[in-house]
């Protein structure tokens, strides 16, 4: 349904988006995963046609979204990062316009309007102005506006984004509803267990690139067994441990996060006694040791060397 | 089209949601226009003030202490700003407007009044200023009656004062003196011949007396006669209200906010995305700027009609000489205002950025354009650097259409002017926005 091929959009000379490729199959949940500034909006910017892309291609229901653009705005839906309603009108005149918009009229469109409202949980509140608003009732809201025209594919970025737990399940349920109806949804985020819960396949992108690329197991299975190591020692000695640790067999890498150090070992039972034996040797005092098995948050790190959560340099 | 007024009605309907803008967009120039208007009074103009009268008063034969006493009386009530003049002059001042009404005391009004002739006051009004001389006319209406009631009730009470003197009184009683045979003597002794002639006198204007007193309290001596004088040709045209500026230009100073207001929300709607949205519709991107365009065009114009009809109704301004020439002037004032501020909206990359220039371009449009100053008040150089903004040909069209009474032929200069801009401005905007889409720029 969707085919993505070596995209490049610059924002002057920066690469916003270098080379990313992917695929997404009719009726597939795909997840966009990413820290700020990865680039996952100019992704979705791309695909729906509202930017250009400067090079490679990208196809929609076999349509070009360089040459084809009406085709493929027929196609989709586009939930926007932001809250792009009229918070000035009501629930109703909002859905009301964007119907319209997509050429939806007379009975056709108010029967289109009160399913979304019904669907956003939000019909008994359809005439009050979307300022007086929660979080969360904008957020569904803003998501059901894109869903007017019934589109085959759905772009979501990050529509849980600054709202809490409660109303972000309520968005993930309704969300994995429309992928049972076999919408196809390609759904950025920077959450990791939203990914991981709600998408059949995963992209995992940082500045730009595309880092990693498949479903849950298999993104594990490509990092294979590595453990991931965090202590805490003084930070004067940060330095030393690197150097010795870069030295000792099936050491993958370490970093540094949050003051204290990550090693990233192959098999961290390995590793251990060596790290034992050099903070004795150093009369190092070791204030916090743990050891984390695989997960896509270990993969992360690995690929990016950032926290999800964390802010972009 | 249609496709276009899903735009348009949308946007109005936000409008219509939004009571501050109605507020920003009718109540305060109402406000600012009466405020000016009523303060600066004639000050602008130098030919009248909002609160003092102006009336002509004509009585020629009055002798000049009591001219002088009547003047300062007029003056001192602070109700009326009085001048003398003859009765030509007086018509001539009524009918161009200069004075709200004049009073007219015929020749001889004085001895009239005390020989209890009849007597006619006229008063001659500006219909154009109803208000005011209606003020005259009723002053005048209450003095005349106050004089009747008092006419008629003293000479009810005290007949003989009116025309008995003492002499005569003197002379009757002698001859009653001593009975009727004694009145037959002396009606016959030609030593009493004076008396007897002042007796036959007496008794004739005894009669008279009656029948006059008689005419007084049936029809009132002091009468009172109202004319209209409405302008002739040649008469010097109507009178000057000062609203008929005002109104007009604070409305074209405030319609520029409005039609800002609603350039500014592009850039509104490309932050918080709601454009980028509708892009994603279906169509071409062009209707989605000319719905814009086309509601701020009918904000504006329900924002003029509001105004100019509010101003017809609270402060008498003239809404042209045809029911067409001014809605034309307003249509295309809003058209040509619209299409400044849509096109400022594309030429600059934020809102903020969009601020800045509105405000600046507002201010300086407005002091060379004629919206604090009536253009013929400006210097030579500012009328014609005037020329290069929209609101310097809106404001010459209502003021000939509103002051000077100009229909389409008279402001057709301005009106093209007016009507070709706005055509190469929306031109402009269309060819702009798209660009802009097309690149990717708005997105
Ligand atoms: N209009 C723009 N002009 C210049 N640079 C831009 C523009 N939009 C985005 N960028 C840059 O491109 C990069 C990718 O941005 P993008 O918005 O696609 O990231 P994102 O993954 O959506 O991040 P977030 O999670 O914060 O939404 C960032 O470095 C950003 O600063
Ligand atoms: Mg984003």
């Amino acid at each position: 349904m969707i085919e993505v091929r070596d995209l490049v959009k610059k924002y002057g000379p920066q690469k916003a988006v270098d080379g990313v490729s992917f695929d997404v199959a009719r009726g597939e949940l795909f997840g966009l995963l990413g820290p700020n500034g990865a680039g996952k909006t100019t992704t979705i910017g791309v695909l729906s046609t509202l930017l250009r892309a400067d090079g490679g291609q990208v196809r929609i229901g076999g349509h070009d979204v360089a040459t084809a653009p009406s085709a493929v705005r027929r196609l989709i839906g586009v939930v926007p990062q932001e809250i792009a309603l009229y918070t000035d009108l009501n629930a109703r005149d909002n859905l009301v316009f964007w119907g319209r918009l997509h050429g939806l009229g007379g009975a056709a469109l108010n029967r289109r309007v009160e399913e979304l409202l019904v669907l956003a949980d939000l019909a008994d509140q359809a005439r009050r102005r979307v300022e007086t608003f929660s979080g969360g009732m904008m957020r569904r809201l803003n998501l059901v506006a894109g869903l007017i025209h019934q589109p085959e594919v759905l772009f979501l970025d990050e529509p849980t984004v600054g709202i809490d737990a409660q109303a972000r399940s309520r968005i993930l349920e309704l969300i994995a509803d429309l992928g049972r109806q076999g919408l196809t949804v390609i759904y950025t985020t920077h959450y990791l267990e939203e990914a991981e819960q709600l998408c059949d396949r995963i992209g995992v992108i940082d500045r730009g690139r595309l880092v990693a690329l498949g479903d849950k197991e298999s993104l594990i299975g490509q990092i294979g067994d590595v453990d991931l190591i965090r202590l805490a020692i003084p930070a004067d000695r940060h330095e030393a441990f690197t150097a010795a640790c870069l030295g000792w067999e099936g050491c993958v890498g370490v970093g540094e996060r949050r003051g204290r150090i990550e090693v990233r070992a192959r098999d961290g039972g390995q590793l251990l006694p060596h790290i034992q034996a050099w903070l004795e040797a150093g009369g190092v005092p070791l204030e916090q040791l743990e050891v984390e098995r695989p997960n896509l948050e270990t993969l992360y790190l690995n690929l990016t060397g950032r926290g999800l959560r964390e802010e972009a340099p | 089209m249609s496709r276009l007024w899903i735009f348009a009605a949308r946007d109005l309907r936000r409008l219509a949601a939004d009571r501050r803008a109605l507020v920003v967009n009718l109540a305060l120039p109402l406000v600012l226009t009466s405020v000016m208007g009523l303060s600066f009074g004639g000050g602008i103009f130098g030919k009248k003030g909002i609160s003092a009268i102006p009336v002509a008063i004509v009585a020629a034969d009055l002798p000049e202490p009591l001219r002088e006493r009547l003047l300062e009386g007029l003056r001192e009530s602070g109700f009326f700003a009085p001048t003398w003049a003859d009765s030509a002059q007086a018509d001539a001042l009524v009918r161009a407007g200069d004075v709200a009404a004049a009073i007219v005391l015929p020749s001889g009004a004085l001895d009239s009044f005390f020989n209890a002739d009849s007597l006619v006051i006229e008063v001659w009004k500006d219909p154009a200023s109803d208000v005011k001389a209606g003020i005259v006319q009723e002053i005048v209406q209450r003095g005349v009656l106050r004089l009747q009631a008092g006419e008629a009730a003293y000479r009810a009470l005290w007949p003989q004062d009116v025309v008995l003197a003492a002499a005569d009184s003197v002379a009757l009683a002698d001859m009653f003196r001593g009975g009727l045979g004694d009145l037959w003597r002396n009606l016959r002794d030609p030593d009493t011949a004076g008396t007897q002639a002042r007796a036959v006198d007496f008794l004739a204007r005894q009669i008279d007396h009656h029948l006059a007193l008689g005419r007084v309290l049936s029809r009132p001596t002091v009468g009172l006669v109202v004319a209209d004088r409405v302008p002739g040709a040649g008469n010097g045209g109507r009178e000057t209200n000062l609203f008929d500026y005002f109104l007009p230009s604070f409305a074209v100073f405030f319609l520029m906010f409005a039609v800002a207001a609603g350039a500014r929300d592009l850039h509104r709607e490309r932050a918080r995305r709601t454009l980028q949205r509708q892009l994603l519709g279906p169509g071409p991107a062009w209707p989605v700027v000319a719905g814009k365009w086309v509601a701020a065009v009918i904000q504006g114009v329900g924002m003029l009609g509001v105004l100019l009809l509010a101003g017809a109704v609270l402060f008498r301004v003239n809404l042209g000489p045809d029911p067409w020439t001014l809605p034309v002037v307003v249509l295309l004032t809003c058209t040509a205002a619209a299409g400044v501020f849509m096109l400022m909206a594309l030429l600059v990359r934020t809102e903020k950025a969009l601020d800045n220039l509105s405000t600046a371009v507002i201010l300086v449009s407005a002091m060379l354009g004629g919206n604090f100053m009536p253009l013929d008040n400006l210097p030579a150089w500012s009328r014609s650097v005037g020329q290069l903004f929209f609101n310097y040909w809106a404001n010459l069209s209502f003021t000939r259409v509103i002051g000077a009474d100009g229909s389409l032929v008279d402001v057709a200069t301005p009106l093209l002017v007016l009507g070709i801009g706005s055509l190469v401005l929306l031109a402009a905007v269309l060819v702009l926005f798209d660009a802009r889409v097309r690149k990717g720029g708005w997105t």
